[in-house]
C-alpha cells in the first residue's frame, strides 16, 4: 500500500482535482485504489456522487469505533473506492487532540487497509493543523499542487520549513507540482523556467489550465472518464507516470 | 445475515428485453451499452489456481484484452490487468496486480485454456437520487466452446448481481426483487463450473500426487497392477504436453512417473515373473535415459537467474553466453526427445505395458508374494527398506565417501515411494509425518548429489563451449566461480546431513514406524 497525500496550505489550487484524477488512473490500471476525502467541504465525495455522511462523524472515526472499511463506498468505477467526508470533519482536530499519539492517529487507522488497497489518496483540506500533521505522518509521498505565482512558492517554503522542523521518522517525499498553468501568462512561463532550479523535487509534468477540468463539477466524474483524450487528461496521465517512477 | 445469491438463471424463452421491462417497473436504472465478451478460463495442467481457490480468465471485450484474477473464497472484486498477448507463463506478463498474485501460485507452469465462454452482455446500473450507481446487474447470454473447438453449444442465460461496496441494503433489495418478485432461481455456481462441465472437464482432474485406495486383503499382485496403472495414467497424461513442451513440468511429472514405475516394479517384490520385471525395468530405464538431457537443460534454464544472482556482480554478465549456449541446444535436444516419444519403440512399450496391466491377475500364481494380502507384503517391504535406510544412515560419518550417501539416497527414495504407494493402508497422519521427515532427509541428500552433478555438468559444458569457441575468458571465469559456489553449497549440505538424519532416526519416528510396519512380535517394543 502506498499512501499519497495531496496537500497544500492554500485552498483552490487543484488538490481535489489532482487526487481524484490520479486515483482514477491508478484504478484504471487495475490497482486497487481508495480516495479518502478528509475535507469537510466534501468536494471529492460530491464528485463521486456519494452522500457526505460518516456514521458517528469524526469522533467515532478517530476513536476507531468504526473500522474504516465499514465506511467505504464503491464508486461508479472498477477498483476505485471512496471513504467519504462528513461535515463533522471540520472538528477533526479536536477529536485528534483527545487521542493517544495524536499525530499518528490517521496512519494507524489506515494500517488495516494495507491488504486491501494498492494506493490510497488523501484529499486534504487546506490549512495547517493537527490533521495535516497526521497526513504528513501517514503519507509515503506528499503531492503539493500549486498555481505558479510568487505567493505559492512562499507557501511551499513554509511547508518545507515546517516539515524540516518536525523531522520525523518516515517523513514523506515531497513532490510539488504546478497546476492550472496558463501558457499565455508571462509570469507562469517565467516560473516554469525558474522553479525547477529552486525546488529539485518539483515534478516535470504540469497540469494546464483547462475548462475541461472545471467541468468535473458538472459531470460529477473524474476528468479521464468523460474526456479521456483531452489535453488536461493527457497531462494527468503523464503526471501519474512520473509519480510512479519516483515512488 | 443470509448469503445473497449473486447469479440467477433466466428460464428459456425469456429474453433480456422482457427482463428489463420487468425490472423497469420496479427500480430506476440506466443501461450501459451492450457488448460482447469472450472469457477464456485458464489454469495450469495440475490446477494450481483451482487448488489455491482462485480463477483466472482472459477477457476480450471492446478491443480490450485483460487478465482477471478472482479470489473464489472472498467476496471482493476481481483483480485485472491489461495484456497484449496470449497469457502463458507468469514471467512473460507485464508488471501488474494479476501477475503479482499469479506468479507465486503458478510457479513454472503455463496457463492453459480450459473452456471458453462467449457472451452478449447487457449491463444495467441501478441508481439512487444522485444518479449514483448502487447496484450493477449484468444480463448475459452465454455460449461455450472447448479450447480445441471440438465441442460448443449454449449455456443458460444469467443475470448477475454485482455489489457496489457500501450499498448492502440496495443489494439485498435487488436480490429480493430478482428472487421473489421475478421468481428467478439462483444459479448455485458461477459460469465457470458450468462451462467446464460442458466441455467435459472436472476441476482437479489431474494431480501428480498419488492417490490410491487399496484394500489390505487384496492380492498383492493385483494391488501392484493397480498402482502401476495409476502411474501409467500419469505418464500418459503428460505425454502430449511433454512433446509440445508446454512447460517443463510435463516432462518432470513424466519422469517421476517413470521412476516410480521402475521402483514399484522392483520394490514390490515377488509379485510378477522375474523375466517380465527385468524386461520392463530395462525398457523404462531407456525412457528415463531419453528424457534426461532436456530435463538437465530445464534445470539450468529455469533457475538461471538464481545461478547468476549467486555470482559477485562483476562476474554476472559473463554468464550470459552460457544461457545462450543452453538455449541454442534446447530446440534440438527437445526434438530428439519428441522423436523418441513418437517412436515405435516407445509406443510398443506403452501398449504392451498397458496390455499387461489391464490383464486380470491369473487365478493362481506360484510367485512368492503374488497371492498374499497386500498389507502383509507392504508391511514387510516397508519394514525391510526402513531397516536398510537406518543401517546405511547410521553408518555415515563426516568422512564417508560420497557414493555411500548416494546409496543411502536411493534407499530413501525407495522407502518414500513404498510409503506413497501403500499409504492408504495406514493411518493418514502417521504416514504423512513419515513422508515429511523422509522428504527433509531426501532434500538434503538430493542437494548433496544434485549440486555435485550440476557442478560437473557445468564443467563439462564449459569444455564444450570452449571447444566450440563460444566461451570468452569472462564466461569461463564466471562459470568457474559458479562451479565453486555449487561445490561450497554441496559441502554445506554435507554438514547439514547429520541433523536431517537425526530427525529421521528420532525416537518418535522409530516408534511410529515400528507400530505401523514391524513384524507383530516387535511392535510396541523399544529398539
Ligand atoms: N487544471 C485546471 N484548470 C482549470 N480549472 C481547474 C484546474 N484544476 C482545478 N480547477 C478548478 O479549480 C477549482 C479548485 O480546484 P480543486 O477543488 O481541485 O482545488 P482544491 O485545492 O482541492 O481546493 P480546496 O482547497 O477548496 O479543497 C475547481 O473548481 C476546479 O474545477
Ligand atoms: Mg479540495
Amino acid at each position: 500500500m502506498t499512501v499519497i497525500g495531496v496537500y497544500n496550505i492554500k485552498g483552490g489550487v487543484g488538490k481535489t482535482a489532482t487526487a481524484i484524477n490520479l486515483a482514477y488512473l491508478a484504478a484504471e490500471e487495475g490497482r486497487r485504489t481508495l480516495v479518502w476525502d478528509l475535507d469537510p467541504q466534501a468536494a471529492a465525495t460530491y464528485y463521486f456522487r456519494v452522500r457526505p455522511k460518516v456514521k458517528g462523524g469524526s469522533k467515532a472515526l478517530v476513536r476507531g469505533k468504526r473500522a474504516l472499511d465499514t465506511l467505504i463506498k464503491g464508486t461508479d468505477f472498477d477498483n476505485l473506492d471512496l471513504l467519504p467526508a462528513d461535515f463533522s470533519f471540520r472538528n477533526m482536530d479536536l477529536a485528534l487532540e483527545d487521542a493517544k499519539r495524536p499525530t499518528e492517529r490517521l496512519s494507524r487507522l489506515l494500517t488495516p487497509l494495507g491488504e486491501e488497497y494498492d494506493y490510497i489518496f488523501l484529499d486534504c483540506p487546506p490549512s495547517i493543523s493537527l490533521v495535516s500533521e497526521n497526513i504528513f505522518r501517514a503519507s509515503d509521498a506528499l503531492l503539493v499542487p500549486m498555481i505558479p505565482t510568487t505567493l505559492s512558492t512562499r507557501t511551499l517554503d513554509q511547508l518545507l520549513a515546517f516539515l524540516k522542523g518536525h523531522d520525523q521518522p518516515g517523513e514523506p517525499r515531497v513532490m510539488p507540482l504546478l497546476t492550472m498553468v496558463d501558457h499565455r501568462k508571462r509570469l507562469h512561463l517565467d516560473l516554469i523556467e525558474r522553479l525547477p532550479g529552486q525546488y529539485p523535487g518539483l515534478l516535470d509534468t504540469h497540469i494546464p489550465y483547462a475548462s475541461d477540468v472545471e467541468r468535473m463539477g458538472v459531470h460529477r466524474q473524474p476528468l479521464p472518464a468523460y474526456a479521456p483524450s483531452s489535453a488536461a487528461a493527457m497531462a494527468y496521465r503523464a503526471l501519474w507516470e512520473e509519480i510512479k517512477s519516483k515512488l | 445475515m443470509a448469503e445473497i445469491a449473486h447469479e440467477y438463471l433466466i428460464p428459456d424463452g425469456i429474453g433480456s428485453e422482457d427482463i428489463k421491462d420487468l425490472i423497469r417497473d420496479r427500480v430506476r436504472f440506466t443501461e450501459d451499452p451492450a457488448y460482447e465478451v469472450t472469457r477464456r478460463f485458464l489454469d495450469s495442467f495440475d490446477w494450481r489456481l483451482y487448488r489455491a481457490h482462485a480463477a483466472v480468465e482472459e477477457r476480450l471485450d471492446a478491443g480490450r484484452r485483460r487478465l482477471l484474477w478472482r479470489d473464489l473464497r472472498a467476496d471482493v472484486p476481481p483483480l485485472m490487468q491489461d495484456i497484449d498477448a496470449e497469457p502463458g507463463f507468469a514471467w512473460d506478463l507485464h508488471e501488474g496486480p494479476v501477475r503479482d498474485r499469479l506468479e507465486p501460485v503458478l510457479g513454472v507452469r503455463r496457463l492453459l485454456p480450459l473452456s471458453e465462454v462467449w457472451s452478449r452482455v447487457q449491463p444495467l446500473r441501478l441508481l439512487d437520487e444522485d444518479d449514483k450507481t448502487v447496484v450493477r446487474l449484468v444480463l448475459e447470454d452465454n455460449r461455450f466452446r472447448a479450447p480445441d473447438r471440438d465441442r460448443e453449444g449454449t449455456l443458460a442465460a444469467r443475470i448477475c448481481l454485482v455489489p457496489v461496496r457500501g450499498y448492502a441494503a440496495d443489494l439485498r433489495k435487488t436480490a429480493r426483487m430478482l428472487n421473489q418478485d421475478l421468481g428467478l432461481e439462483p444459479a448455485g455456481t458461477g459460469v465457470l463450473p458450468e462451462a467446464l462441465a460442458a466441455v467435459g472437464r472436472r476441476p482437479g482432474d489431474y494431480s501428480s500426487k498419488l492417490d490410491y485406495h487399496l484394500d489390505p486383503d487384496q492380492r498383492a499382485d493385483a494391488a501392484a497392477k493397480e498402482i502401476l496403472r495409476g502411474l501409467l495414467a500419469t505418464l500418459e497424461a503428460n505425454l502430449e504436453g511433454t512433446k509440445a513442451n508446454l512447460d517443463s513440468e510435463f516432462l518432470h511429472d513424466l519422469r517421476v512417473a517413470t521412476r516410480r514405475t521402475r521402483s514399484a516394479l522392483t520394490q514390490i517384490k515377488g509379485v510378477f515373473a522375474p523375466d517380465l520385471v527385468e524386461n520392463y525395468k530395462t525398457r523404462f530405464a531407456w525412457v528415463q535415459q531419453i528424457t534426461g538431457p532436456v530435463r538437465d537443460l530445464d534445470v539450468y534454464l529455469l533457475d538461471f537467474d538464481g545461478y547468476q544472482a549467486c555470482l559477485p556482480a562483476p562476474l554476472q554478465p559473463g554468464l550470459d553466453p552460457l544461457q545462450e549456449f543452453l538455449q541454442a541446444h534446447y530446440e534440438d535436444t527437445h526434438q530428439t526427445l519428441a522423436h523418441a516419444l513418437e517412436s515405435a519403440k516407445f509406443r510398443d512399450l506403452l501398449t504392451s505395458w498397458r496390455g499387461f496391466l489391464e490383464t486380470p491377475v491369473p487365478e493362481r500364481s506360484a510367485i512368492r508374494n503374488a497371492m498374499r494380502p497386500t498389507k502383509e507384503v507392504a508391511d514387510a517391504r516397508i519394514w525391510s527398506m526402513y531397516r536398510r535406510v537406518r543401517k546405511a544412515g547410521r553408518a555415515i560419518a563426516l568422512n564417508s565417501p560420497a557414493p555411500e550417501l548416494h546409496e543411502l539416497r536411493k534407499h530413501c527414495k525407495k522407502l518414500r515411494y513404498l510409503l506413497e504407494f501403500f499409504g492408504s493402508l495406514y493411518p493418514k497422519p502417521q504416514v504423512g509425518t513419515l513422508v515429511k521427515v523422509l522428504k527433509g532427509l531426501l532434500n538434503n541428500l538430493g542437494k548433496f548429489q544434485d549440486l555435485a552433478v550440476q557442478a560437473n555438468y557445468l564443467r563439462e559444458t564449459a569444455r564444450r563451449m570452449h571447444a566450440a569457441g563460444s566461451a570468452e575468458t569472462d564466461t569461463l571465469l564466471a562459470m568457474g566461480s559458479l562451479v565453486g559456489d555449487l561445490f561450497n553449497r554441496q559441502r554445506q549440505a554435507r554438514v547439514e546431513f547429520s541433523g536431517r538424519f537425526a530427525d529421521f532416526d528420532s525416537e518418535a519416528t522409530q516408534a511410529v514406524i515400528r507400530d505401523l510396519f514391524a513384524p507383530a512380535r516387535k511392535r510396541g517394543q523399544r529398539s
